[in-house]
């Protein structure tokens, strides 16, 4: 098991995928690192493991989905403090609305779905991953695969068509 | 132009039926210049899928990331030194006493354990035939003042010679223990 061969080549999936979980880069690259860093402190077992792809990405969704939770909370707190102080927040404020501006329409309907739908959008509109692939990485059945990937594309299917009938 | 095949495909999609190399297709398709007017609603989607792929990590990550492995590999040796000695510490016919060969004491450590095991098994005897004794003494001295002598003298002669049976028992299981040290 070689760091630069072996690991460090899933980086950048392992990244978009932490991405459209937490929805913020740097905590998406922390998720990275961390990911590739605990891979590589466990790479004694990782011979035994079938698809390390699939099993770094089980890994990193994990670590996202735990740092989600935590940033939803302190997102409470913050909520919190703007009655308190709103002068201060408003930079920040304004930088949320240029990421979204920057981040397109459609990012902006798969982002808006919920976690596990956008994430499998991630895994086989994105990444091409089969259903097989994907129910491994989420440990669920192939069958709920499919099923979540359908409400996914059906919820896209009805903004984009929402969006055009605003737009004409 | 006939456009059924693809629409067919757009359809398929959204029922997700399509294949991986049929949603391949879809993405290919959209990403040429002229989209026909009545699919360009979903041109959007489709180059976002594309282009979504293209996404990642900046240049200075890689080095920023080695550090950090290097950094784990340090701490971990570090971790992993006391254990080592933990581990592979010598097993005891290694070690040396004052610079001297722990298998010069082994006989010594025997012959200790079988001083040992002796006088224990003996004091043990003796603490229990003492006992015995004292009793039997008493119970004669006190039930009966008028015993003859000459009976309690016999008494304490039986005890003497099951005292050195005792005494010969002893001395065979020092016998035994000298022989298995020997073997």
């Amino acid at each position: 098991m070689d760091f630069r061969h072996n690991i460090l080549p899933l980086k950048n999936i392992v990244f978009r995928t932490a991405l459209r979980i937490v929805l913020n880069r740097e905590e998406a690259e922390d998720i990275v690192q961390d990911t590739l860093v605990k891979l590589w402190e466990r790479r004694e077992e990782l011979g035994k493991v079938e698809n390390l792809e699939a099993f770094a990405l089980t890994m990193a969704r994990n670590l996202a989905l735990d740092r989600k939770e935590k940033m939803d909370n302190r997102h409470v707190t913050f909520d919190d403090d703007v009655h308190d102080r709103p002068d201060e927040n408003t930079e920040g404020a304004d930088k949320m609305l240029a990421h979204k501006e920057t981040t397109g329409a459609i990012a902006q309907i798969i982002n808006s779905l919920p976690e596990k739908q956008r994430t499998i959008i991630q895994l086989r509109d994105i990444e091409g991953k089969s259903y097989q692939e994907i129910a491994n990485t989420l440990s669920i059945s192939e069958s709920d695969v499919k099923v979540t990937l359908f409400r996914a594309r059906q919820a896209m299917k009805e903004k984009i068509l929402q969006k055009k009938s605003f737009f004409l | 132009m006939d456009y059924k095949y693809i629409e067919q495909l757009i359809e398929s999609y959204f029922a997700c039926t399509t294949t991986l190399q049929e949603e391949q297709i879809l993405r290919s398709f959209f990403s040429q210049e002229d989209v026909p007017a009545h699919l360009a609603q979903y041109a959007n989607l489709f180059n976002y899928e594309t282009k979504a792929k293209e996404e990642v990590l900046d240049e200075d990550f890689d080095e920023r990331l080695m550090s950090q492995i290097e950094a784990a590999e340090t701490k971990a040796e570090e971790v992993e030194k006391p254990r080592i000695i933990k581990l592979a510490a010598r097993p005891f016919a290694e070690r040396r006493f004052l610079g001297i060969a722990p298998q010069v004491f082994t006989p010594f450590f025997k012959a200790a354990a079988v001083v040992a095991i002796a006088l224990t098994i003996g004091r043990a005897a003796e603490h229990a035939i003492g006992e015995q004794e004292a009793e039997e003494k008493g119970n004669v001295v006190a039930v009966d003042p008028y015993i003859k002598t000459s009976d309690v003298q016999q008494a304490i002669r039986v005890k003497d010679v099951s005292q050195a049976e005792m005494k010969a028992t002893n001395d065979s299981i020092i016998n035994i223990a000298t022989k298995d040290e020997i073997q």
